[in-house]
């Protein structure tokens, strides 16, 4: 069971660095907002029991992959302002999002999710799930593990050759 | 009484809520912000909506797949970043810009 501070508290903090994300001119802003509300995301999966998770979540998230947006974003010397879309597209685009976001809340509160349910708790005297997970991760998941590290090592590839072209097909020379 | 009840009962349901907002502000910044990188900073807060949503579904049934698939959602997600943000490398080299309503011709 969360407490309604603790939960409360964690969303607001979620929220706000989000909407940062959002509204913030300045993109190294919006990349350490970005951080913070991947750090807040890391709280929830804490609080919900997902020990391994979340700290994965801030190893990965608002570690690595943070530096290197930093990094890329200070690699590029960014003077000019963003160019605004029209008025009116603006407005279609919010409209619609809004519309997903109805509908969305909307499935949810008519899904008829017991509000009473409960967190499962694990038993303190069984294994811990952290230990669970690894089992399943290393017995039945184990293809789909190994693949995911061939995965990363095409795309540490992919990334260096990508990032190396000039031109790519219609190079000036 | 009744709702002041269910606010102070954190259910699965707060957890969807609040997963279904984040994943709403990072498909604003997709559609609205202009500059690639803040897009793909977009992308990411989308993944970490339906992470949560993952794991709020995981820990109220008591089953750990959902973790499992989080591991492999986050992995992907990393692995994107990587290529998404290799692609901006290459625009900015090609262009100097990362404003993307300048790439609307592919043929440069």
């Amino acid at each position: 069971m969360i407490s309604a501070p603790l939960f409360y508290g964690f969303s607001f903090f979620i929220i706000f660095f989000s909407l940062l994300v959002l509204l913030s001119a300045n993109p190294i802003v919006a990349a350490l907002s970005l951080a913070a509300a991947m750090v807040g995301v890391a709280g929830v999966f804490f609080a919900l029991g997902a020990h391994f998770i979340a700290a994965v979540q801030v190893t990965v998230y608002a570690g690595a992959v943070m530096v290197l947006f930093v990094i890329v974003l200070m690699l590029f010397d960014l003077k000019r302002d963003e160019s605004v879309s029209s008025a009116l597209s603006r407005f279609l685009k919010i409209a619609v999002v809004g519309l997903i976001l109805g509908l969305i809340t909307g499935a949810v509160a008519m899904s008829g999710f017991d509000s009473s349910l409960q967190i499962f708790v694990h038993d303190p005297a069984s294994i811990t799930p952290t230990k669970k997970l690894a089992t399943l991760l290393f017995e039945k998941y184990l293809f789909a593990f190994e693949v995911l590290g061939v995965l990363l090592l095409v795309i540490a590839i992919g990334v260096v050759s990508v990032s190396r072209i000039k031109g790519g097909t219609h190079a000036k020379s | 009484m009744q709702n002041l009840e269910s606010f102070i009962n954190i259910g699965l349901n707060h957890f969807l809520y609040l997963s279904s907002i984040v994943f709403t502000i990072g498909l604003l910044t997709v559609l609205l912000r202009k500059n690639l990188i803040v897009i793909l900073m977009g992308i990411e807060l989308m993944l970490n909506a339906v992470n949560l949503s993952f794991i709020a579904f995981s820990s109220y049934s008591g089953d750990i797949h959902g973790q499992v698939l989080v591991f492999f959602v986050m992995t992907v997600a990393a692995a994107e970043a990587g290529v998404g943000l290799a692609i901006a490398v290459a625009i900015f080299k090609k262009f100097k810009e990362v404003d993307i309503s300048f790439f609307q011709k592919l043929k440069g």
